[in-house]
Order: structure tokens, then C-alpha cells, then sequence
């Protein structure tokens, strides 16, 4: 053990010294691997899955990096976050350190290929903003609408799975924010829309045209939160299959560029 | 108390006199002094209750902010400020704090000290606040010191280090002056340190007593951890216990043992862990204990508030300490013994189906943290977490609030590394059910619910019951709220534009009522207008 502990501290001083990292100091330690794993449980497992295999976030147990396959690439990734995307920066909540052993449980994982995709981008770009009616609802660059969430770099931040199943049981996991809010006046008219926020005494939503609606609770008769989406669900029935893997394969290729 | 103690007392009581400053006699009348606010708790009894009643539930509505002190700095402000002879003291996040003037909010003094870049925190740079006595002021800093500030100037007189940060530890408690000590806790479970309760000479800083949450080898209570895992227990310390001068008792809440969710490399009971403490003042010696939740694997500590009560309960009148504890039940313990008189739910619990005689959890099995996961409620954090809570002996209810729903815990082994992470994995949340919240009336001599004031969010502050019939309170997203403290309906609101996660205090300044609270990065004191 003493060995790693210098490793780590002759490690530590060069990147201090202005060279860093390749590798992770904690790499092939179990020890250390159990205490990253702890840390991502704590700090990650939320949107990359208990057992690192996605959600919200990319899965991160198939040995591939979307940000690169060094240990450092994870690491900046970690430290820095992701502009544009969900991935915040944890460098000022964790210690260099601690960083190094979540890289080094993340690089426990064997190497496995990303599902295939058995799609052509550029009919699934014609389903979405055509028969699908996607672009209706999102906005890709700038064009489309804003009712859901917006996908210009969402092949970086979703596994093929969790598009697929976002396309297929929208409700099953929804975007961090989303939620619906049902208000009921008290003339008995009903106004449904996305939540743009909700707390004890009011809320605030839009509806499907996009108009903006606040209301008091002690104005209206009811106010209700329900965490489910406003996506139609009958895509699995109104695609046909190769429509479904055309617009997963234009999904995944959507990594921040304009609308093509 | 031994005479060498008890003649500094009495020389520090006339000093203090003599000057005008918070001698100890002033402290153990807090409760009669509407101009001042002098401990965390207001009280040595931990009530957060004034008598104060120009602000009623009448008038309540037309309060308004007489002044916001921006702070400039972010984080988690979570203090409850004190007040005495037209300054107020409130400590910030991230080892800073400020001397307000009463009449304008304008600032005094602002104190600051850096955190170390590599100290290891599980849940931000909160602090919650300042003790005082005579003309010092006490406040722990997160690296696990504790200082004293001249209340005048805001300058340093002395520092000391109650454990060293590099091994994890880290603490954000308001201290406790009890008897010129300075009574402080620490926390650090999280990393797996060995926590404790310390006393500090006020005067000097040196420290008089520790006592070791953790029992060490040949203590008793060590037996209750297998191997030597006593090393690693945890139990911290991190929110401000109560006082009975009567009996010269310091009560204090634990916290976790550790790792926090795996419970196979610390068999048995795990003492002092998820325990309420009884201390003697002067000596620190334990006098009794009762033990919330033996052997826990869901992280729920035993912090909040013990509350002092003398109450009647099964036609008796008891010397009672109340306690809305994080496993979901609410306890009511006499003080002077530490027997237990009973525990009710308060939320949601799967994991207990009811006390033994002796309070010991009847456990319902399938609720040790799996790797795949286990269903449990409450949720980690849950039910009655650490915020301050209020007894009103005008209503005669005992306030809390709580995080309601439930959490997937998972376990995972794991090896100790020191200064890193020892938690044995983590939980999640159940996917379409949000955790909620309450604010929450309770009879605390049944422990029968009252009332009920729903939350759409876990809750965030703590809790302040005045003469005027009024309870305070904060929320997540940013309101400041008065309730009818008999009846729980709201009366007024103010959406401050930032998280409410402190409890309000209140104080008489010229004549006037004032309500203050932190909110986001500001102190907003309210009253009625002119």
C-alpha cells in the first residue's frame, strides 16, 4: 500500500506542477475502486443508474467515453462538467483525489460496443420534422418547438436505450423539471400544461400552445402535480420499426450542431 | 460543579454584570429577555418560543420587510442568528459571519476565514450559528475549529482545533455555553471518523471535557461493535443539544454509525450511534442514554432537537424530552432517567412495526440495503432531519417538520480509506413519486397530530411559535411563511426569492416586534409598519 501512496503523492505533484494526469494514481486498486464506487453512488447514480448503466445520463459501464477514453478525459468531465448538457462540474464539491477513484471504479468496466443502430440519420431527420411531428414539440438548434425538451445535443446525454424507450413509453423517465400541472378553476374549466414551476401557495405552467398561465391555489378549486408526459405515447404503433430506428439513429447523431 | 469551576463561574457572572454583557444568569433567563435572542434553541429547553405578541395572528398580514441584508456570499445559509443590545450576529456559509446593526441591517463587522481546498464535505459549507457569553462570541469553522470573536470588533481571541480535517472530519454546529463552557459537537461520519462532544474553557479555549461518542476499548458500549470498526463509528454531532440547569444535564443528539448503509463490517448495536445523550455539565460523564435506532444501515440520524418539556403523559407529570426523530417517529423520553415513555409515526414507516416496552424498533424484515435495493420509508434524509423545531406553551404543540415518501437503499461493501467516503453506497429515489413534505402539530404528550400543513418539497427550515399565536416557517422554494400556530392555516406569505433553509427568530428593538430569517443569500427582518 505504501508503494501507491507514493505513486499517488509523486502523481499529485507533477499535476501540480502543471503536467497532468494521464491515468488515474488509484488505477487497479480495490480499495480505492471501493470508495469511487461509494462516491458515484453518492454523487452520480441519480442520472447514470445505481449500477452505472445510464438513465438520465449516458451509461458509463460499457468502457466508452463519449468526452474521450483516458483517464483524464474522465476526469475533465467530472471536475468540469458538460457545457450544454445536464453534467455539472464537481470539482469544487469533490477532492482531486476523490475524482481519481470514481475514474478508477469507472475504468472496472469491460469494453463494450454501444447498441447498434440499425438506422439512416437522414430518414429519421425526415420523420421527425415530417410525419412524426416531433419538431411540433422540440427544437433541434433553432428550429422547432419548445413544449418538450430541447434535443440539439441529446445523443451526447441518452443511450440509444433510453432514447428508444423515451420514444416508446415517454412517461417511463422523465427529463429532470418536467412535470404536468393540472388546475381546476373554480368555474370548472380545467388547464393543463408543463410545470414551469409549482410551490405551496401557486403555480405556474405552459400550456400546448405556449401560452403562459400562473394561478394561486386560493383562486382556484384545485391544483395538482402529475409526473407524467404530455409526449403521445402510440409511437410504437404509428412508426413502423425502421421509421423507429431512423429517427433513433438521427437522435444519436445529434451532438450540438445546428439543425441540419 | 467543583469549586475551582464554580468560582470562575461566579467571577465571570460579575464581570459580565459589571459590564453589561451576556453573563451566564442572562443565558439561563433567555426565555424572559424579549429583546434579545441568545441561543440557538432561544431557551436552554430548546423551545424557539418567544411571548413576544404585537405580531398576532390579527395583524400578521400587513408585516413587511423593515430591512435585507444582502451578504453577498452563496451557499447554504442555515444560521439562526443572535441578537443582543441593538446588533445582530449571523453566521454564513463557508466560515463567514457579520455584526448587523438592529435599526438599519447595515453591517458592523464581517468576519471570514478560508476553507481548505482539500477538505471532504458530504453536504455543502453550512453553519448554524453563533453562542455567546459575556462579550465573545463562539462559531465553529468547517476545517473543525472553534473560535472566539470579540462581539465588538468581530476580531479573533482565540482558535482551537477540535480534530483534524484531513481525517474527514468537518463541523457546522452552533455551540452550547453551558456554565463557561463552550459545548460544541462534529461532524465526519460520512468518512468514517470517530466522533465526539466536546467542552471548551470560554475564557481560554482550552478544552475541559470530551466525551467519545464512540466508546473506546474497555469503555462500556465498545462491546457493541464487532472488531474494531468502533475506529470508524461515526456518531457525529452536528446540531446544538439542549440544557437542564436543574439537573445540570446537557442533552445531544448522534448521528450514524459508519459506513452509513452497510452494517456487516459493524455488528451489534453500534452505541452511542442514533442516540440521545445525557451528560453531566461540568464533567462531560455520561449520566444516561437511549439508543433510537440500533445497528441503523439507513443513515437516519438522531440530531434533531432535544426539547425539554414538562408535560403530563399517561396522567403523570414527567419531566420530559421531546424528539421528532429521522426514522419516522416521534419520542418522548424522561429526562432525568432516560426511560422511555413512547414513540408514535409521524409519516410513513415500513420498517418498524411498532416499540418494545423498552422503545427498541420492532423490525420488519427486507429492509437491509440490498446491492439491487431496498424500498424503505422514510427516505434517507427523513422524516424529521435536523431542522429546528418549536414548542409553544401558549398552544401547548410541539412543531416539526418532515420529509415524507420513500427511498431505494442500496448497499455496497467497501474499505475504509481515511479522509474518503465511507458510506457503504447510497440511496435513490423512487421513479414518478416525488418526496413531499410537512409541517407538522403534534400533542407532545400523545403525540397526536394536530394539524398538517402539506408541502409540495422536503422541507428546508426550521421552525420559530410566538405569543402572538404564530408559527414561522420557510420553504424550499423560497416562501416565509406565518401559520395559525392552533389551527395551521396560513396567514401571510412572502416569496423572498430564495430557499428558506434557516428557522426565523424574533426580538423587541425600540419598542417594536421584529421577525428575522435568512433567506437565499439575505437576512430579512419583518415587522408591522410604522
Amino acid at each position: 500500500m505504501r508503494w501507491r501512496v507514493l505513486t499517488l503523492f509523486l502523481s499529485l505533484a507533477v499535476a501540480a506542477a502543471g503536467q497532468e494526469l494521464e491515468r488515474s494514481p488509484f488505477h487497479g486498486d480495490e480499495t480505492s475502486i471501493g470508495v469511487g464506487k461509494a462516491s458515484f453512488r453518492l454523487r452520480c447514480s441519480a442520472c447514470h443508474g445505481i449500477h452505472a448503466e445510464g438513465g438520465k445520463g449516458p451509461p458509463l459501464n460499457r468502457g466508452e467515453f463519449a468526452a474521450g477514453n483516458r483517464d483524464v478525459d474522465i476526469y475533465r468531465v467530472i471536475a468540469r462538467g458538460v457545457p450544454g448538457t445536464e453534467m455539472p462540474a464537481y470539482g469544487t464539491r469533490n477532492t482531486e483525489e476523490n475524482i481519481w477513484r470514481i475514474v478508477a471504479f469507472l475504468r472496472t468496466f469491460e469494453a463494450v460496443a454501444d447498441e447498434p443502430v440499425d438506422g439512416d440519420a437522414e430518414r429519421g431527420e425526415a420523420v421527425f420534422w415530417g410525419g412524426g411531428g416531433c419538431g411540433g414539440c422540440h427544437k433541434v438548434g433553432r428550429r422547432g418547438g419548445s413544449y418538450g425538451p430541447d434535443l440539439t445535443r441529446i445523443g451526447r446525454s441518452r443511450s440509444v436505450q433510453h432514447l428508444r424507450e423515451a420514444l416508446l413509453d415517454p412517461g417511463k423517465d422523465l427529463p429532470a423539471g418536467y412535470f404536468v400541472v393540472k388546475v381546476v378553476t373554480r368555474d370548472g374549466r380545467t388547464i393543463s400544461g408543463i410545470g414551469s414551476g409549482i410551490d405551496d401557495f401557486s403555480a405556474q405552467l405552459r400550456d400546448a400552445s405556449g401560452k403562459l398561465h400562473s394561478f394561486l391555489r386560493e383562486e382556484v378549486e384545485s391544483i395538482e402535480r402529475e409526473f407524467t408526459s404530455v409526449m403521445p405515447s402510440g409511437y410504437g404503433e404509428s412508426l413502423s420499426d425502421q421509421q423507429q430506428r431512423d429517427l433513433l439513429a438521427y437522435m444519436q447523431a445529434l451532438r450540438g450542431e445546428e439543425s441540419r | 460543579m467543583n469549586r475551582q469551576v464554580r468560582l470562575a463561574y461566579i467571577l465571570l457572572a460579575c464581570a459580565a454584570a459589571a459590564l453589561g454583557q451576556v453573563d451566564p444568569e442572562a443565558l439561563a433567563n433567555s426565555q424572559q429577555d424579549d429583546e434579545s435572542w441568545l441561543m440557538y434553541g432561544r431557551n436552554y429547553s430548546a423551545w424557539r418560543y418567544s411571548p413576544l405578541d404585537e405580531i398576532d395572528t390579527e395583524n400578521v398580514g400587513r408585516i413587511a420587510p423593515a430591512w435585507i441584508f444582502q451578504t453577498g456570499e452563496s451557499g447554504k445559509f442555515q444560521t439562526t442568528p443572535l441578537v443582543r443590545d441593538g446588533v445582530m450576529y449571523v453566521t454564513g456559509p463557508s466560515n463567514h459571519a457579520w455584526a448587523l446593526d438592529l435599526k438599519t441591517g447595515r453591517e458592523l463587522w464581517h468576519y471570514s476565514e478560508p476553507v481548505p481546498d482539500d477538505l471532504a464535505l458530504c453536504c455543502g459549507k453550512p453553519n448554524r450559528g453563533f453562542a455567546i457569553l459575556g462579550n465573545r462570541l463562539f462559531k465553529v469553522n468547517m476545517q473543525a475549529t472553534l473560535v472566539a470573536l470579540d462581539a465588538t470588533t468581530g476580531d479573533v481571541v482565540w482558535e482551537v482545533e477540535s480534530a483534524d480535517y484531513r481525517k474527514g472530519y468537518s463541523n457546522t454546529v452552533a455551540p452550547l455555553v453551558v456554565n463557561g463552557l463552550v459545548v460544541v459537537g462534529i461532524a465526519g461520519a460520512e468518512f468514517g471518523t470517530r466522533d465526539f462532544i466536546d467542552a471548551y474553557d470560554a475564557e481560554t479555549g482550552e478544552r475541559r471535557w470530551r466525551f467519545w461518542t464512540v466508546p473506546g476499548p474497555g469503555e462500556p458500549g465498545n462491546e457493541t461493535w464487532g472488531g474494531d470498526s468502533w475506529k470508524r463509528g461515526g456518531a457525529s454531532t452536528w446540531i446544538t443539544g439542549s440544557y437542564d440547569p436543574e439537573l445540570n444535564l446537557i442533552y445531544w443528539g448522534t448521528g450514524n454509525p459508519g459506513p452509513d448503509l452497510d452494517g456487516a463490517p459493524r455488528p451489534g448495536d453500534n452505541l452511542y450511534s442514533d442516540s440521545m445523550l445525557a451528560l453531566d455539565a461540568d464533567t462531560g460523564e455520561l449520566r444516561w442514554h437511549f439508543q433510537f435506532t440500533p445497528h441503523d444501515v439507513h443513515d437516519w440520524d438522531s440530531v434533531a432537537d432535544p426539547v425539554l418539556i414538562d408535560v403530563e403523559i399517561d396522567g403523570q407529570p414527567r419531566k420530559a424530552l421531546v424528539h421528532a426523530n429521522r426514522n419516522g417517529h416521534f419520542y418522548a423520553l424522561d429526562r432525568t432517567s432516560g426511560e422511555f415513555l413512547f414513540a408514535r409515526a409521524y409519516t410513513e414507516v415500513n420498517w418498524a412495526d411498532g416499540m418494545t416496552s423498552a422503545g427498541r424498533p420492532i423490525l420488519i424484515p427486507g429492509h437491509e440495503p440490498t446491492d439491487e435495493g431496498t424500498l424503505t420509508c422514510p427516505g434517507m434524509g427523513g422524516g424529521h432531519n435536523w431542522h429546528a423545531t418549536s414548542y409553544s406553551p401558549q398552544t401547548g404543540l410541539y412543531y416539526f417538520n418532515s420529509g415524507d415518501g420513500c427511498q431505494i437503499y442500496h448497499g455496497a461493501t467497501q474499505d475504509f480509506v481515511e479522509g474518503e467516503f465511507y458510506l457503504g453506497s447510497a440511496m435513490e429515489n423512487v421513479t414518478g413519486e416525488p418526496r413531499e413534505g410537512s409541517i407538522l402539530a403534534v400533542d407532545p404528550g400523545t403525540g397526536d397530530r394536530r394539524w398538517r400543513f402539506a408541502l409540495v418539497s422536503p422541507p428546508t427550515s426550521g421552525m420559530l411559535s410566538t405569543g402572538g399565536g404564530l408559527l414561522f416557517a420557510g420553504t424550499a422554494e423560497g416562501y416565509f411563511v406565518a401559520l395559525d400556530a392552533a389551527e395551521g392555516k396560513p396567514l401571510w406569505r412572502l416569496q423572498t426569492g430564495g430557499p428558506v433553509r434557516a428557522p426565523a427568530i424574533t426580538y423587541r428593538f425600540e419598542g417594536r416586534q421584529y421577525v428575522a430569517t435568512a433567506a437565499g443569500s439575505a437576512i430579512i427582518a419583518f415587522a408591522l409598519p410604522r
